[in-house]
C-alpha cells in the first residue's frame, strides 16, 4: 500500500505516463475491451441493418432501416410510463417523443451504426441497431 | 485549555476535510449531471477523483462513506432521488468505491492512475449490469459497452493522474 508520504512531487506529465502496474492494468483493460468489441461487432454487424424494438424482456418490433427516399416507420412503444415514439427512417433510428422526465433518450439523436442503442431507461424501452448496409446477405438462415 | 482537547480537535479537523470533499464531489456532480451526455450513462467521472483523494488522505471507509453519500445528496439536488438514475449512479459509485479500495490495498506498485482506471471500468461495468438486470432485461444493451469502457479507459486514467497531481500539490504546498 502506498501513501502520501511515499509520494515525491511530480508533473502531471510524469503523473500520466503511470507506473508499470498501471500501463499494465491498461494492455490487459485494451486487450479485453477489443477482444469484446471485434466479437460483439461479428455477431451484429452480419445481415441488412434492422431496428429491434424491446420492452423489458419483450421483442415489440423489429424493423429493416428504410433506404433513401423511403418512407419513414413511426412506432409507438407502450413502457411503464406511457409511449415512447420511435421514427426509423433512412439516416437511423431515433426517440421522437417519451414520458420520461430526463429525455435524455430524446436528445440523445439519430443512431444509424451497427450496435447503437437508444434506450429509456424509466420506460424500460430499448432500441437496438444490428446489421449493416454494407452486407451483401439479406437473412442467414441456420 | 489541556492537552486532553487535542485528540477531539484532530478529529474535528478530519471531519471537516471529509465534509469538504463531499462538498466538492456533490458540487462536481451536479456538475456532471448538466454537462451533455457523451453517451448513455457516461460521464467524465469528475467526482470520482474526489473519492481518490479521499482514499489517500482518510482512508478507505472515508473513500466509500463519500461515494455514497456524494451520490444521496447529489441525487436529492438534481432532483432524481430514488428513480433509476439514482439506482445507477449508487451501483457504479458504490462498485467503483470497492474496486478502487480493493486495488489500493492489494496491488503492487499501483498508483492513482491504475486505482482510478480501475475504478472507472468497474463504475461503467456496474452501470450497464444494474439496468440490464434491474429494468431492461435486453443482453443487446451490452453492444454498446466497449466504446464506452474505452472511453472510460481514458478518462479514468487523466483522473487519475489528476488526482495525483492535487494530493502532491496539495502535500507539497503543506495544505494537509
Amino acid at each position: 500500500m502506498i501513501t502520501t508520504q511515499d509520494m515525491p512531487p511530480q508533473s502531471l506529465l510524469q503523473l500520466l505516463r503511470g507506473s508499470w502496474t498501471d500501463r499494465g492494468l491498461l494492455v490487459v483493460s485494451l486487450i479485453g475491451i477489443a477482444a469484446a468489441w471485434f466479437f460483439i461487432q461479428g455477431r451484429i454487424a452480419s445481415g441488412p441493418p434492422m431496428a429491434e424494438i424491446y420492452h423489458g424482456d419483450t421483442m415489440l418490433a423489429s424493423y429493416r432501416l428504410p433506404e433513401p427516399g423511403q418512407p419513414p416507420v413511426h412506432f409507438e412503444a407502450e413502457g411503464d410510463l406511457g409511449i415512447s415514439e420511435i421514427v426509423i427512417n433512412a439516416d437511423g433510428v431515433r426517440m421522437a417523443s417519451s414520458p420520461c422526465t430526463s429525455q435524455r433518450c430524446v436528445l440523445s439523436g439519430t443512431h444509424r451504426h451497427a450496435g447503437d442503442l437508444v434506450a429509456c431507461v424509466p420506460n424500460r424501452i430499448l432500441v437496438t441497431i444490428r446489421g449493416s448496409r454494407d452486407s451483401n446477405l439479406d437473412a442467414v438462415v441456420e | 485549555m489541556e492537552v486532553s482537547m487535542r485528540p477531539p480537535l484532530a478529529e474535528l479537523e478530519n471531519k471537516a476535510v471529509w465534509l469538504a470533499l463531499l462538498m466538492l464531489a456533490i458540487g462536481l456532480h451536479i456538475f456532471e449531471a448538466a454537462l451533455p451526455s457523451l453517451g448513455p450513462w457516461f460521464k467524465p467521472g469528475l467526482a470520482n477523483l474526489i473519492t481518490l483523494l479521499a482514499l489517500v488522505w482518510m482512508g478507505p471507509r472515508a473513500a466509500f462513506m463519500l461515494s455514497v453519500f456524494r451520490v444521496l445528496v447529489g441525487s436529492f439536488f438534481i432532483g432524481t432521488m430514488f428513480t433509476p438514475t439514482f439506482v445507477i449512479s449508487m451501483a457504479g459509485g458504490v462498485t467503483a468505491a470497492l474496486v478502487m479500495i480493493a486495488a489500493w490495498r492489494t496491488l503492487p506498485g499501483i498508483s492513482l492512475v491504475g486505482v482510478s482506471l480501475l475504478g472507472a471500468l468497474a463504475h461503467m461495468t456496474a452501470q450497464f449490469v444494474t439496468v440490464e438486470s434491474l429494468f431492461i432485461h435486453q443482453a443487446a444493451l451490452y453492444y454498446i459497452l466497449p466504446p464506452l469502457l474505452l472511453l472510460s479507459c481514458f478518462t479514468g486514467w487523466i483522473n487519475g493522474a489528476l488526482a495525483g497531481y492535487i494530493a502532491g500539490r496539495l502535500k507539497h504546498d503543506s495544505i494537509r
